[in-house]
């Protein structure tokens, strides 16, 4: 019996796959260059194992295979039908030919129908990774992402914009010389907390800065879309990920990617919240998704190791906070968050990111600000959770060093279990999030919306959420009762600080109440389509308490503990928008 | 790059029969429990007790050690000291323990007003992270002289909850797992309170409907709290709390029991508490649960009446009169 098979389209494949610039002019990678330099020679042989290894899996489970090509088929042939694409008018055929003959199909037939489906998603994921784009994009990286961005009429703006250093709108801190060695000594996983489109851009300069090897990460197909932009995520090691396929295949591709290319030893960045944080909180429960593969990775890495007698490449994750003073989606997120829109909540189609006027606006704002995104980088941990020291070494609580692979071992022997794998991802999950809370920089319009937010809360008793947020310049507050309440609150953060459970960015620090409250309302007023808060008479004025929420969202877990006298009830419902305290 | 086998990967746990001898098993702490699983685990393999002393049990497959070191060799670890030393013990013993080992705890308590477990201590204080928790109605009768009697063991690692059924586990002894660590642990703290309120009612002289009544309702506050806390509501129906329950409704001897009777009586808290036998967890957790649940907005009338009263602040008529006096609901 023929298989089915897609209809292959060369023009499709020219507006839809991403550009990649031809090979024979680049030059072969030596041997000091970062692992992602050798990544294009590597990844015929990735794709192949990715295949492979899926393939293996699938077959592993004794009679599923008809039913899972069945269950894959009739999902996508469902998500097709709606799609109406080019992509629908490959797959769509291929897919309902593969429904009306399995019954007929021989288990060899099955099989090669599997085949064919796991090597076109493995394709389809796998990305790129060219130097020449890295050195290039290395360079222009804030300019860039305005340039992209730029029609006719706004060039003038947009190239200014551009021509903001880097370092101005980013400012980075934390355990930055301690990565430096780990990278050299094993695989880093990066995993930050998540706001803005705008996070892996911002990782990715600071990489460049600090001169750290790049790392590969996931990419929503839906940000390929745009053929520039898909050129540069494409060719700098970023994969693809198709949120709207369900398959469990798809989903099997995706996760044995990851492993395999952590196994590998290349640097990733995850964003384990999964997607951006709608509220503005920290992130408090994680899912990790992908880098969850971390574990099994270095489980298959430490059976290997253990057969040539060697030890396994350690796997470190490192913790990132990105902290904005002004966040570009703040506005839809927190509207999201409001709304609590259900199921296809990830995918806001019409948000600040593809709006022009708002990305100017934005960095208009962010350069008058200064340093208005801080990165915070955290201490390095184990897929364990235990500390490493700069050699990489695993620490026990009492610092002293014990061997990874015993996490992984039964009897004595390293082995597979991805029920004890899930655990552990939990487990780390959960040891992350307590870092995040640590390593979080708090900014001062944060600040300031927490305590404008709070007297909001203290005046409305018995109101819920959304009542609450309805309150459009209803609440006023003496200026000078303003300026205690803040100065109380600071300094109780500033203890919280000195016992390291946070951290406090410099204008907090430095600025005075007053100097504080005009430098929130300046880099609002700039780029919130409505005001926040304005200052009348002597009186400050609350004008968008939805806002206000998303920003002050960041200190809900630290809300007890920063309240001051009269303000105790308030914050208790505040921490519990969270959940209360961490476990 | 060579390929690791793909494929099913392996569960040796499922087979652990075929494996050889049980690994040794530590027990820490020599107190009444400490010594009951060490009698258990003794009929299934070699035993090591951490203890100041040699209880002098006679058994050929026991070791008594005072140095925490030698707890090392073992693969499971049975925790058994009481909660307020538990933290300095652990730490101690985590200087000499890694990964490979599995840790279970027996305690009932909960450490603080956020209602932490001990299994936070045990994740923070050493580097093993396959822990567990033992609860249910397993009493020192039932690990002592054998008779037949279950237990459950949470842990997130089937590995761990495989490990305490290979160590006292067996023809009279039925040890069942789930994968809601917390929940367990959160059910065997808060059962504590619902056998204070046996014990009330009983001291009061209330009859067996009245008994049920409270504790049904019992059951579902605690649930209500763990599940605030990310625990399964099911884990209460079973045999964490329930079962636990239960056990002290057909007549077992926990001290949470005779406390509550001591004040149904109308002795003074202190009174109370030493007639029921010192030092018990279920007192700081009835303060604690209500603490937790009026700032997490939870309704916890039990803990809220059993806290003041342990506190003095209301007598039993009181008491019975807060509880009953309250709105009715939906089951």
């Amino acid at each position: 019996m023929p298989q089915p098979a897609p209809k292959s389209s060369r023009i499709r494949d020219l507006l839809t796959k991403p550009i990649r610039l031809p090979q024979w002019l680049a030059k072969r990678p030596s041997v000091d260059d970062p692992r992602i330099f050798g990544f294009n020679e590597e990844r015929d042989a990735v794709v192949s194992e990715v295949s492979t290894r899926v393939v293996g899996q699938c077959l592993s489970g004794r009679g599923e295979l008809e039913l899972l090509l069945n269950d894959s088929a009739h999902r996508e042939i469902k998500r097709l039908e709606k799609q109406r694409d080019e992509e629908a008018r490959e797959w769509l055929g291929f897919w309902q030919t593969v429904v009306r003959k399995l019954a007929r199909m021989t288990e060899t037939e099955q099989r090669e129908s599997l085949r064919q489906i796991v090597d076109s998603m493995a394709t389809d994921v796998a990305g790129n990774f060219d130097p020449r784009v890295y050195s290039f994009a290395q360079r222009v990286i804030p300019g860039m992402i305005a340039g992209v961005m730029n029609p006719k009429q706004l060039a003038v703006d947009a190239i200014n914009a551009g021509k903001v250093g880097a370092e101005r709108l980013v400012t980075l801190t934390g355990h930055l010389d301690e990565l430096h060695s780990l990278s050299r000594v094993g695989t880093v996983i990066v995993v930050p907390t998540h706001s803005s489109n705008l996070d892996s851009l911002a990782i990715g300069e600071s990489l460049a800065r600090e001169e750290l090897p790049p790392v590969v990460y996931g990419a929503g197909k839906n940000l390929f879309t745009n053929p520039i932009i898909s050129f540069f995520m494409h060719n700098l090691g970023a994969y693809r990920i198709d949120r709207r396929i369900s398959s469990r295949i798809y989903k099997q591709v995706l996760k044995t990617y990851s492993c395999v290319m952590i196994e590998r030893g290349y640097h990733s960045l995850f964003f384990p919240g999964g997607t951006r944080s709608r509220s503005g909180m920290i992130e408090r429960h994680l899912k990790l998704g992908l880098a969850g593969t971390a574990v099994e990775a270095f489980a298959r890495n430490a059976i290997r190791a253990r057969k040539t007698g060697e030890a396994p490449t350690p796997i470190f994750f490192v913790p990132v906070t990105i902290n904005y003073a002004l966040v570009l989606e703040a506005e839809s997120l927190i509207a999201d968050y409001l709304k609590e829109e259900g199921q296809a909540r990830y995918i806001i189609e019409d948000d600040e990111f593809s709006q022009l006027d708002r990305w100017l606006a934005f960095f208009r704002r962010l350069t008058s600000y200064g340093a208005a995104c801080v990165l915070r980088y955290g201490p390095a941990i184990d897929p364990f959770g235990n500390r490493v020291d700069e050699r990489g070494r695993s620490l026990a609580p009492n610092g002293r060093v014990i061997d990874p692979v015993s996490y992984v071992t039964h009897r004595g022997e390293p082995v597979l279990d991805p029920v004890r794998d899930a655990a552990y991802t939990r487990e780390l999950g959960r040891e992350l999030v307590g870092h995040y809370r640590r390593e979080t920089v708090i900014m001062t319009t944060q600040l300031v919306a927490h305590v404008l937010f709070r007297r909001l809360v203290r005046e409305t008793p018995g109101l819920d959420l959304f009542g609450r947020v309805r309150r459009r310049g209803e609440i006023s507050w003496d200026h000078a009762e303003y300026v205690r309440s803040y100065l109380d609150t600071r300094e109780r953060l500033r203890e919280l600080q000195r016992a390291g459970e946070v951290q406090i960015n410099s204008y907090v620090e430095t600025d005075s109440a007053e100097r504080a409250l005009e430098r929130a309302l300046e880099a609002w007023d700039g780029y919130h389509t409505r005001p926040m808060a304005r200052i009348a008479d002597g009186q400050v004025v609350i004008e968008d308490p939805a806002l206000l929420l998303y920003y002050q969202n960041r200190l809900v877990t630290f809300a007890e503990r920063i309240a001051g006298e009269g303000d105790e009830r308030a914050a208790r419902e505040i921490a519990a928008f969270g959940g209360g305290e961490l476990p | 790059m060579t390929e690791v086998e793909p494929g099913r990967v392996s569960r040796p746990y499922d087979d652990h029969v075929h494996e050889g001898p049980r690994p040794l098993v530590a027990v820490l702490g020599g107190g009444r429990f400490g010594l009951a699983l060490v009698k258990a685990a003794a009929r299934t393999g070699e035993v090591l007790l951490w203890s100041r002393r040699d209880p002098e049990l006679g058994l050929d497959n026991l070791r008594v050690t005072s140095d925490l070191a030698d707890v090392a060799a073992a693969e499971l670890v049975l925790m058994a000291v009481p909660s307020r030393y538990a933290e300095d013990m652990l730490r101690e013993a985590g200087c000499h323990l890694d990964g490979r080992h599995l840790l279970v705890h027996v305690s009932r308590g909960l450490l603080d007003d956020e209602l932490r477990t001990m299994s936070h201590v045990l994740k923070t204080v050493t580097p093993c992270r396959r822990v567990g928790v033992l609860a249910g109605p397993i009493s020192v009768d039932v690990l002592t002289n054998a008779s037949p009697g279950a237990g459950v063991v949470g842990s997130e690692f089937p590995e761990v909850a495989e490990a305490v059924r290979g160590a006292l586990g067996g023809p009279t002894l039925r040890i069942y797992d789930s994968s809601d660590m917390r929940g367990v642990e959160l059910a065997a703290a808060l059962t504590g309170l619902l056998l204070f309120t046996v014990g009330f009612a009983q001291g009061v002289g209330f009859g067996p409907s009245t008994i049920g009544a409270m504790t049904t309702r019992g059951v579902a506050e605690v649930a209500r709290i763990g599940m605030a806390l990310g625990a399964r509501a099911d884990t209460f129906g079973g045999l964490a709390c329930f079962g636990d329950l239960l056990a002290a409704v057909a007549g077992s001897d926990r001290p949470e029991l005779e406390l509550g009777r001591a004040l149904a009586e109308g002795a003074t808290p202190r009174a109370a508490l030493l007639r029921a036998g010192g030092n018990i967890e279920g007192i700081e957790v009835a303060r604690r649960v209500s603490t937790f649940g009026t700032r997490r907005k939870i309704r916890t009338p039990l803990a809220d009446v059993i806290a003041a009263m342990v506190g003095g602040e209301l007598t039993a008529s009181e008491a019975v009169r807060s509880l009953m006096g309250r709105d009715v609901g939906s089951e």
